[in-house]
This record gives structure tokens, sequence and C-alpha cells, in this order.
């Protein structure tokens, strides 16, 4: 093999996967590379032409200094009650087992699962409220950890969406829009940034079931990581708990690692021979992305092994972050992702969704990502990640106040609640120790500074340093966006630093 | 109009190479994070300053991105009643002047408004996102100066047959299309390349027309033949091979979304496969384009609609469809509605109509008014927005075998028949009834004389005993045809065995009716109501938002529907296939070219507006839209008179000149050469491995998947259909992959790995992308594996005895060109390495040979076997085999 082919494949493998931002260096030593390979008589904006083929268009990069490089994105998937959890409203004590009021509930729709009830009761919490932190934030006692970070969170208690079920409130939330057919937001982000990682993806995606009875009765769906109209590079690349943590990743034909090695130089050969026939570009970078799966063979196997971590880190995520494919070691990974160059991961948590056997289902599911969420944040906060680390805890929609079904003394279910619920962000940019919004005393309308889904999004893209107006994708003869074509969304400066 | 001077036409893949040339020459010299599109763009030299303008390739873009929105075709955000994507809007008329005084730069209030330095004259405004560049100022100044020719936007006009163009290469040329091509060539300097050779030209067009490859038996014959009509011999043979029908198809169930769940939520089964295989059917028998369209859309209307035709309806009803509980059923099935018009609107017409569904469309001529006026012509099926709980959602046309028919047949005039024996038998226990009511009245009189005495309630609490107590305590006159039945039937329901004996006996019928009826496969189709259902503009597009009633019909900036045609389906559909409809042609033709050279002559092909690319040959894209017409729709005799052209024959080898002329081979000075379609990538791999069983159609299959894919995404409760999944066993697994059971919540992941879409919306033009992943599932999927194993087999079995001979049979089944002795030098190695490597540890080769379940031809020496498995792994991995060359 010639040396400036030699050169250029080390130098595809770093440029052309996933999407990974290349150099302005790269770029001249691509072109220069090409004048090298026979491309000597072209001029060189010709030149730069033919290097254009090779590589995907680079990531466009930010529009101005980003505070934070990466994002954990942790979907709570299916509405956790922000009332049992989150929204401290003392009022609703006195209140509770009277009917909501009709000037309250004004003309909003309901779902057809709570429309027809002959009444709605008030359900003040099972569950007591404490402050903690210096900021004084009032949180469930089912969020004992979590209290101990809340000085680094920046709640949200006015968020708001349309949607009503929880298909197109998911999609709205991680897409932009209710309907299918949108790149998610990751994949934006890849899209945008690219990848800070050689050997991994730009946006990973981690999966786990809850605790509750409905651990997993919501289901998930492809699209919800998917590149919509983007190129497939863009796609959220799933990290699952089993022997083969992304697909295929594993060799099951029993060779050992160099004989896999000469499988691949081999391979890369003859590829090479026909590239030389053919004269398409197109070979070398395959063959580059043979040597990057090479290589992503041992840098996947080495980010999922816990083995390495401290006792002291299990301690802190609890001891179920040994299991895979729980919450707690999904969140332990996330970081892990974090600190190896992953730009956006992407958790999912399910089994929220309690329209009724509330206080006990509650329970369990905080139970899953009370001390995991707590921990990711302190650890993250410990390495210095948290710096330029964003960290979003969000869902779909909320949960009503009025209970759904029969109100119990220890029993209660809510139904799903659009127009208000809770989210918090920390880290990078984030104002911490903060409470923004507020809702009337039934926590049932924002009264103060309403924060929609597509302002959460801006305000993401913003602390990534993208003006959400400008990250564009041509596509139907639009120029489309996270934060959609025709709608409005804000960057809500209040919660920056 | 035309100006004198040299026109300067129309050149995308030129410019676009120039922008990228630009973006990367500032590559060079910037830090990544400063460069940014528009800044090349402003730093691009600006271009043909002196030469004459053309109107749609550069003056329309920039008023159409920049200007329209505010003044444009939507009229509730018209800014200053100005339009400019009219001609009257822009340059005036009736005597009155418009913002652009043609041949008057200086006149022209358009540019001193771009031009201004006043913040609050200035156009567009500061604070608007698109901004004009100098370049394009100047452009519109050099377009103004030139007489300001105006055109309408090119694909609203029916096509006319163009003249063939004049070429100097005049020996090239086989046909039409050749003169087209090679006038583009010649103009932009560029000449064809030398044919194919024989074999890569057969390997081409064998995956082009089957998505298959060539067998050595077809290969050998091929290049023995040496008549003039060769090549066409092939092609006549491949066009007729039901493979063709499947690889027409495969591009038609992305535009139409098929799939085999729901998609919304819960994301279970439906079955919609028998309109699935009423596609293959269609392509098999070459149906007319028109008739394919006509039944599709509206088959059901057709007189005396056969059942063929009501199954092509499926079409329209392959969006996903939601039955998640609490969700509101109008709100879905508007959305059912909305995805109609989008996919018809992008399938036929290459419009983005969908942009009109909340307020006119900013760049192309259709209002919000078109939009549900179109949207009426769908609007009218007796649909729930709720629905699919247990499959598919009405309406549906049920498809019985004739056993199933015979069955539940039967089984109904059983229940009839037990139904009639229960009415006499109820008829027939008068005397015993009359005695129980006489019973049951003194009963009740004595607890009514008791309770009056204590003065306490005596109800039994059951309503049933209550109603029926109240007639029996009506004077027997006096109670109605319904009490005297009610009274009956309470009776024998509760104190006649022999009755309640039947009664049983028909539950059970009714039970193993149902059953037989669940087991009737069906499809989903189109059925209009019997009342109307009437349509409204839906402000905002929301669904509970109704604004003014509208009947349906289609945008006023297209032909008219016939006069006295009623507005419904299948007049639109007529008129969509109507000869002087100037989209359905041309934006058919488009995808089928785009299918052999990888990006159609319109290289955005699912929008033809305003916003979408030019054509790069726009009269060779005029004669293949008349030619079509003009051949009746002739599906086959445009995919024939396509790879029968000098154009499509051409080497694809390239050289760095060409590359540097034309990288993205747009003007087609060479062959073309792309990765295949996911599907097609396994499907060669079955067929060259000699696993590929090739039955046409039926139900979709499940072949090898990672385990838990569908347990990580599916709903908790696995009572649906579609939740679990069922690996298939024996021939189920070497199907082709057009054939895999689609999930939409979790598509294939092999064939999604390779860009094949979710299917939950239309697509019409797949992405290509070159990703570490698929190198993964091409190493290492078992799919892969298995074939290499059974590749290995037939070239132990058919290869000749020697390892030359076996490396050749090897590459001529998978390459369909013999080894070059560097290859061979590659594959001995492969090959000495791992037969001593398994001779070592037999335990490996035995571990390679036992992936897959297909059987081994145990006689086989373990060593050799495994080491040929390597082989033929190698092979299947190179990038020639899943590229077509």
């Amino acid at each position: 093999m010639t040396g400036p082919q030699e050169e250029l494949r080390r130098l595809l493998t770093r440029r052309y996967f996933f999407g990974t931002a290349g150099s302005g260096i790269g770029a001249a030593a691509l072109t220069s590379l090409l004048a090298a390979d026979g491309f000597a008589a072209a001029p060189e904006d010709a030149q730069g032409a033919v290097a254009a083929k090779f590589e995907p268009p680079a990531p466009r990069g930010p529009d101005f200094a980003p505070r934070a490089k990466r994002v954990i994105y942790i979907f709570q998937s299916g509405g956790p009650a922000q009332l049992d959890m989150l929204e401290y409203k003392p009022r609703l004590r006195q209140l509770h087992g009277t009917d909501l009021p009709e000037s309250v509930r004004g003309n909003q729709r309901l779902t057809s699962m709570t429309s027809d009830q002959p009444s709605f009761p008030v359900a003040s919490s099972y569950f007591d409220f404490q402050q903690h932190g210096e900021c004084g934030t009032w949180l469930s006692s089912l969020l004992p950890h979590t209290g101990r970070v809340v000085d680094d969170l920046c709640l949200i208690n006015s968020m708001h969406t349309e949607a009503i079920n929880h298909d197109n409130g998911i999609t709205l939330l991680l897409t932009g829009r209710q309907q299918p057919g949108l790149p998610s937001m990751g994949s934006w982000i890849s899209y945008g940034l690219g990848s800070i990682s050689n050997v991994l993806p730009a946006f990973v995606v981690l999966m786990s079931n809850g605790s509750s009875q409905r651990k997993d009765v919501l289901p998930l769906h492809h699209r919800l990581w998917g590149n919509g109209f983007l190129d497939a590079r863009h796609q959220g690349v799933k990290f699952r708990s089993g022997a083969d943590p992304v697909l295929y990743l594993n060799d099951p034909s029993g060779l050992d690692r160099s004989e896999q090695r000469r499988l691949h130089d081999r391979l890369a050969r003859l590829n090479q021979l026909q590239y030389e026939r053919s004269g398409d570009p197109e070979i070398l970078a395959r063959v580059a992305q043979y040597e990057l799966a090479f290589r992503m063979q041992r840098s996947v196997p080495e980010l999922m092994d816990l083995s390495g971590e401290s006792q002291s880190t299990f301690t802190l995520y609890g001891e179920r972050s040994r299991t895979p494919g729980t919450y707690a070691a999904n969140c332990l990974l996330a970081r892990r992702m974090i600190e190896r160059g992953v730009r956006f991961v992407q958790l999912f948590h399910r089994g929220w969704d309690q329209h009724d056997n509330l206080p006990a289902d509650l329970r369990r599911q905080c139970g899953d990502i009370d001390q995991a969420d707590a921990a990711l944040i302190t650890d993250l906060k410990q390495r210095g990640l948290l710096e330029d680390t964003l960290v979003v805890w969000a869902t779909e929609f909320g949960r009503t106040v009025y209970c759904q079904g029969k109100l119990e003394r220890n029993n209660y279910g809510r139904d799903h609640h659009p127009r208000s619920f809770s989210a918090w962000l920390a880290g990078a940019g984030v104002r911490g120790g903060m409470t923004y919004g507020k809702t009337d005393e039934y926590g049932y309308n924002i009264v103060e500074n309403p924060v929609h889904l597509r302002d959460l999004n801006a305000t993401i893209l913003h602390l990534l340093g993208i003006d959400h107006k400008k990250l564009t994708f041509k596509f139907q003869g639009l120029d489309q966006r996270l934060t959609g074509v025709d709608e409005e969304a804000h960057v809500v400066r209040d919660l920056l630093t | 109009m035309r100006s004198v001077l040299p026109r300067v036409t129309f050149s995308p893949g030129l410019s676009a190479a120039r922008r990228i040339a630009v973006a990367v020459a500032v590559l060079l010299v910037l830090p990544q994070s400063h460069v940014r599109g528009e800044d090349t763009a402003a730093a691009a030299p600006t271009a043909a300053a002196t030469l004459a303008i053309d109107f749609a390739s550069e003056v329309r873009p920039i008023l159409s991105s920049t200007c329209f929105r505010c003044h444009g075709p939507d009229e509730q955000t018209r800014e200053a009643g100005l339009r400019l994507d009219t001609r009257e809007g822009a340059l005036g008329s009736g005597g009155e002047e418009g913002p652009i005084v043609p041949g008057d730069v200086a006149a022209s209030e358009l540019i001193r408004r771009i031009t201004s330095g006043e913040a609050d004259e200035r156009m567009p405004p500061p604070d608007a996102e698109k901004q004009l560049a100098a370049d394009e100022i100047e452009t519109l100044k050099n377009w103004i100066a030139a007489g300001a020719a105006w055109e309408e936007h090119w694909s609203f006009t029916a096509p006319t047959k163009p003249e063939l163009p004049a070429v100097k290469q005049s020996d090239w040329p086989r046909g039409p299309i050749d003169h087209f091509v090679l006038a583009r060539m010649e103009q932009e300097g560029l000449s064809p390349a030398p044919p194919a050779e024989r074999a890569a030209l057969l390997r081409r067009v064998t995956l082009d027309l089957t998505g298959l490859p060539p067998t050595i038996a077809e290969l050998d014959a091929f290049l023995a033949d040496e008549s003039p009509t060769a090549y066409e011999k092939v092609v006549d043979r491949l066009l007729a091979t039901p493979a063709h029908a499947e690889r027409m198809a495969l591009d038609w169930l992305d535009a139409a979304r098929y799939a085999d769940t729901h998609g919304y939520h819960v994301d279970s089964i439906r079955e919609m496969w028998r309109w699935r295989d009423w596609v293959i059917e269609a392509f098999a028998r070459n149906m007319p384009f028109d008739q394919f369209t006509i039944e599709q859309l509206a088959g059901d209307l057709l007189p005396e609609a056969t059942r063929e035709q009501k199954i092509a309806t499926g079409f329209n009803r392959n969006h996903g469809i939601n039955f998640e509980g609490g969700a509101i059923p109008e709100e879905f099935r508007v959305e059912y509605v909305v995805d109609r018009v989008q996919t018809t609107a992008t399938v036929f017409m290459g419009l983005t109509m969908q942009c009109a569904r909340c307020h006119d469309h900013k760049f192309d001529p259709i209002s919000q008014r078109d939009y549900y006026r179109f949207f009426a012509l769908f609007n009218t099926i007796g649909e729930r927005g709720i629905d699919g709980a247990t499959g598919n959602a009405r309406p549906l046309l049920t498809l019985p075998s004739d056993e199933q028919r015979e069955a539940f047949y039967a089984v109904q005039q059983q229940i009839e028949e037990l139904s009639g024996r229960m009415t006499a038998r109820a008829k027939e226990v008068t005397a015993e009834r009359e005695a129980w009511v006489a019973r049951r009245l003194a009963e009740l009189e004595d607890q009514q004389s008791a309770a009056n005495d204590a003065s306490t309630s005596a109800g039994t609490g059951d309503d049933a005993i209550t109603i029926v107590d109240k007639i029996i305590l009506l004077p027997a006159e006096e109670r109605t045809d319904e009490q005297r039945y009610q009274l009956r039937k309470y009776y024998v329901d509760n104190f006649d065995e022999e009755y309640r004996r039947l009664l049983a006996e028909r539950k059970k019928l009714k039970r193993q009716s149902d059953k037989l009826y669940a087991a009737i496969p069906s499809v989903m189709v189109m059925e209009e109501m019997e009342e109307p259902r009437a349509t409204f503009v839906l402000n905002r597009g929301l669904y509970d938002q109704h604004g003014t009633k509208v009947s349906g019909g289609v945008p006023a900036s297209l032909p008219p529907l016939p006069e006295g045609a009623p507005a419904n389906r299948l007049s639109m559909a007529r008129w969509l296939t109507s000869p002087d409809h100037p989209l359905t042609s041309r934006v058919t033709v488009n995808r089928f070219w785009q299918m052999y050279f990888g990006t159609g002559i319109v290289e955005t092909s699912e929008n033809f507006g305003s916003e979408g690319t030019l054509p790069t040959h726009p009269r060779l894209l005029d004669y293949l839209a008349t030619r079509f017409v003009e051949t009746g729709w002739n599906v086959r005799a445009m995919q024939k008179e396509i790879v029968m052209s000098a154009t499509y024959r051409q080497s694809s080898r390239t050289t760095p000149a060409k590359l540097t002329a034309d990288p993205q081979n747009r003007f087609l000075a060479r062959g073309p050469r792309f990765r295949l379609p996911a599907e097609f990538i396994r499907d060669n791999a079955m067929a060259i491995s000699g696993l590929l069983v090739k039955k046409v159609g039926g139900p979709s299959v499940s072949p090898y998947q990672p385990e838990g894919l569908w347990d990580e995404v599916s709903f908790g409760i696995k009572s649906y259909g579609g939740l679990i999944y069922k690996q298939d066993h024996g021939d189920a697994l070497y199907r082709r992959g057009m054939y895999t059971f689609w999930k939409r919540s979790c598509p294939p992941p092999a064939l999604n790995t390779f860009d094949a879409p979710e299917r939950e919306v239309c697509t019409v033009r797949r992405e290509r992308t070159n990703t570490p992943l698929q190198a993964l599932v091409l190493l290492n999927d078992p799919t892969f594996l298995e074939a290499s194993r059974h590749f290995a087999e037939r070239i132990l079995a058919a290869g000749g005895s020697s390892d030359a001979d076996r490396i050749t049979y090897a590459f001529r089944r998978a390459l369909a060109r013999p080894p070059t002795e560097a290859e061979r030098d590659v594959i001995a190695a492969e090959l000495a390495e791992r037969r001593a490597a398994y001779d070592r540890d037999p335990a490996a080769a035995r571990q390679i040979l036992s992936i897959g379940e297909s059987k081994r031809n145990e006689t086989l020496d373990d060593t050799e076997h495994a080491a040929w498995t390597s082989v033929a792994r190698l092979l299947l991995n190179l990038d020639e085999t899943i590229t077509k060359n």
C-alpha cells in the first residue's frame, strides 16, 4: 500500500465516521493527498471538490461560544407526577377531595379516560415535602438524594405542551412535532456539531424499564432517536446491556483479535485494488468505515466494562448500578460516555404513567432514579465534567391535580396533564438552585413564566452554542429545524448563568 | 425574449461543486468553527456578471427563498399587497408599473429597496433570517438590465415533446436519451466514457432490474452470445422475471409507507401484505401506470370494482393508525387524512402540499383552501380515529379462502337453525310461562302488602327483576309487544332448561364463528361512507378548529377537473393521469431515473415546487415524461429505454479529471456506480450463496434478528400481535429482504443500518450513507455468516478442484468477473492461514460452521469448509459486492 493512501486511510478514519468534525488541517491534508494520488493536474479548488466527495458535509459547528459541549438527556417516559415529586403545593392539603372548580379547569380538553368522569376531586400528594439545600427548594420525600444536589438543579415548574397522549407527546418533545417524520433532537445535534470522539458515535441511546407495575406499558419508538430526513449517520446508536452492546459488534466466527486484524487488512487490500481500477473514492471511504468498526470492537466493550470503577462510585450510584440495564447502570454509563467524547447521550426510563395506584408505583419509580440522578450530578461535578456537560431531565407532560378514578385515602391516580409540568436542568451554563415558573394554587394552570417544550429545546441548543433558528436542513422546500418552521420558540435566558 | 448573449445554463452539479470547492478552500485557512455556509457563499466569486441571466435557474430561486415568505402566494402573510411570485405582481399589469421595470435598474423599486441604506426601507428587513448576498443583488440587477424575462415555474406547465438536440459526437447516441445527455455533456466540455465491459454491464443491469446478481450460467451465456441483440435479449429476459416485479415494488413500498404494524403507540400488527402482493402482481403484469394510479387511489369507485381493484386502494390505508387509550379520535382521524394528502401529493405530483395545511403555501401556488379541497377527497372514508387494536382497522375487505367461506357459512347456518329452534321453544312453553307469571304475580302482591305494612323496601335491587316484575304487575292486556317479548325472554333465559341448553350451544357456535371470522384474512381499503362527512378548512391545521366548509377539488393553479366530473377520488385519479397534467409523468419518470443513476434528473424527487432543485436535463425529463404518456404509461418500456441507452451502458470507471469536473456524476459522463439498497444487499448475498428462496409474496417473514430488540421498545402487555418477535425457521429465513416483517417502532436493524427508512411517512428518496455499523452487519450478522458458509459449500461443490479454479468461481459468482492476480494472492493467503489455523484448532472451524439454521453438507472436511467460509466472508464484505458497478 502506498504511503499517501495509508495516510488517507488514517485521515478518513478520523473524519468520516459519525460526522466527526474535521479540522482545517485535515481538509488541507486531504486535498494535498489527493494531489499526490493522481489529482495533481486538477486546479486546486477542483481538488477540493473531489475531497468533498469523500466527505459528507462537515458539521456546521456552533454559532457562538458554547457553554455546554455535551448533553445527557434523561427522558422519563410516561409523565412523572410533578405534584408528588417536584412541585410543592401546600394548599392542596386543604383542597383535598374538593371538586376542581370548572373555572380552573376551563375549556381545556381532557383525555377520553377522564373526560366523562362525573367529578374531578383534587388529590393532594400522599407524600410530604421537605426543603433542601441552600436554595431551600421543596422536594417530596420520594427524592431525598436529589435533595442533596438541588443547589445544582434548575427546576422548571412551568413546562407545557399541546399533546395530550403519549405517542404524540413524546414525539413532540423529542422531534419538535407531534407527527412522525422529523429527526430526533440527538440527531439534530449530531448533524450540527458532529462527534467529539474518533471511535464512538455522536449520539447514543440507553434504555431501562421502570420498577412500577407499569414498568413497560409505554412503548418506545425508533423515531425518538431516528434521523428523519437527516443523513442516517446522525441516527442514535442504541447501546444495549447484553453481549452485543452495539448490534453485531461481536465477531461470532471464532477468530481472535489478530486473526480479525488480518481479515480486515485483506479486505482493505482487496478494496484498495478495486479502487485502483475504478477510481471511486467511495471505496476508500468504505475501507475507512471497516477500520472504524474494527476499532469500535475495542472501544465499545471498554466503555461498557464497569470493572474498573471504584467501590465508592458504586456506592455513590447505588449497588443497582452493578446490574447492567438498570437506570443506575445507565447513568454511570452516561458519565463514561461523556468522558469518552460522546456528544449526546439519551436515557429512556419507562414506567411513569400513574393513572392509578400512584403512591405505591411512584415510590418504586423514584427508587429507580433518585440516587442515580443525584450520583450522576455529583460524579460529573467531582470530575469537572459538569462545567461543560448539560444534564436535562424531562418528560412529555405532567399529571393532573384531580384524581383519575376513585380517590381513596391512600390511593389515587392522575391523568395526563399537558398544561403544566416539571423538568430540570443542571450543569453547563445553567443556574443551579433555582426554581422557575409558577402554577396556580391547584398546580393546574401556569401563572408565571411558561416554558414550552420548544423553548426548552431552543435553550438546550443555545447552551450548545447553536442558534435554534440557524440549525436548519432544507427538506420539502422548507428550512426545517428542531424548534419548528413556523412555531415560536424562545431561549429562556432567565435560566442561564 | 431570450437574450442574444450566450446563455448561462443551469449547472447544479458544477455550482454545487464550486460551492463545495470554495468551502474546502476556506477550510484550508480558517479554523472549523468559523466556517459557515453564508460566509462562503458570500466569498464565492460573482460569476457571469456580464452574461445574461436565466430566470428559472438563477433569479427565481433568489426571489423564492428570500422574498416569497412575505411577498408570495400566502395571502395571510403578504406584506404591502406585493407579490413577487407572479408576473403581474413583479412586473406590473394593466399599465401599472410593478416593483421591477424591465430594462431599467434605476427605476426599479425592488432594486432601490434591496440596496437601500435606510433600515426601515431595506429589504429584506434587517431582522429577517434570509438576507441577500452581494452576488444575488448583482444577479437581480443584471437580470432586470437584460429585460427581466419572466417564466412561470417550469413544473406547472405541461411538458411538450422536445426536439432532439444536435450533438457533435453523433455516432455515440443509441437513442433519444443519449442525445439529451450528450448535448449536456458537450456543453460542459465532457465526453462519454467507453462502454462498460460486457460482464460488468450484465451484472449492473441484472442488479438494477431484479435486485439480484447474474448466475454463472447467465454470465457464460451472455459472454458467448455475439449477436448484436445479445444485450437486448438479456434486458427482455430480466424484465419478464418475477424478480423484476419485486424490484419495482420495493421503491413503491417506501413511497406508500408500507409496514406490518400500525406505527403509533403500541405499534401492533396489521396485515397489508395482500396490498403489497397486488403491487408486485401489477408490475409483473406490466400494468400501465395510469391504471396503476387509478386503481390504487380510487379502485373502489370504479364501476363494478373487482376485488383486486379494491385491494389496490390499500395504498392509502398504509398510514399509521392509533389506538392509544385516552386519545381523542378526531385528532387522529384527521392525521390519517393529512397523511393521505401528503403521500398522494408527494408520490404523484412531487408537491409539498402539506405546507398548506396551516396556511397558504409560502412558495408554491397552493392555498390553504386548495389544500382542504384536496383533503376533502380523502375525508369521507368510513374509518375511526381510534382503531386497530385487534389488527386491521375498518373499512376492511375480507378475503376468505373457499374453505374459510364454507366453514364460516356452515356455522352461520347452524346458528340460524338454532335460533329458529329457540324461538319455537319459547312459544312451546307458553303454559309453563303463564303458570310462572301467575306465581310470581302472587308473590309480588304478597310482598307489596307486606311492604305496605312494614313501610320497608322490599326491592331486590336487581334491575332486571324489577323491570320484569313491573311488567308482571301490569294487566296482561296493557303489556306492549316489547314487554311481552321481554317477559318471554326472561322466562326461558332463566327457567327453561331446554332453551338454556340451546342458548349455550348457540353461544359456543358464535364463539366458533368469531374465531373463524378472525382467521379470515383482510386488507384495509378505501370505502366511501354512505353519508359523506363534511370537510372544513381547519384553522391552523387543528382538527377541532373548523373554518369554512369546502367541497372536494384540485389546486386552482393546476388544470381543472374535467367539466361535469364529480369531485371525488376517481375523478382526481383520472385527472392525475390525464396527458395535460404537468406533474405526474415527470415525477414518475424522474423516480425511474433515480433508480438507475442514483439521483433523479430533479434531485429533490419529492419536491418539484419552487424550492425544489431544478432539473439538470430539463428537456430529457420532458422527453421521458411525454414518451411515457405516448407509450400508454408503459412502465416496462420505460425501464427498457433507459437501460438500453448508451448513457446507461457506459463504464463507471472514473478518472481524476472526470471526478474533478463532475464529482456527483450529474452530467453522466460515466456509468452509475453506487451502493445497493439495503434489501438488495441481503438478496445479493442470499443469491450468491445459493440460500435464496425465490417465493413471491405472501405474509411477511421474520428472519434472524438480535434477541430482545422488540422487547426493549414494546408495550408491556403482550396481548396484541406484533410485540414479540418470533423468529421463523426454514425457508422463511431466506426470503428476499422486502418480505421482512416491518415493525415501524423497530425496523429490521440490518436493513435500517443500510438506510432503509422507518416507513412512518412517504419516502421517495433514500439516503446512501457509509458507516461503521454497516461494516459490523456485513461482518457479523449471522445472516451473512451463514451465507458465507453456504457460499463456501457451493464453491467446493461446483468451483472445480484446484484452489485457483475455486477462487475464480467464487469471484465470478460474487462479482461476475474473474479475480486479478493480486486478488488471487490475497485470497490464497487467507486460505492458507485459515487452513493452518483450523487444522490446529478444529473447534474454531466448527464454530464458524455452526452459524445459521440451514443444514450443512456433513461430508465436507471441517477445515476446508471453514477456510473457504472465511474466503466467502471476505468476498461478501467487498465494496464491489454491495455496489452496483
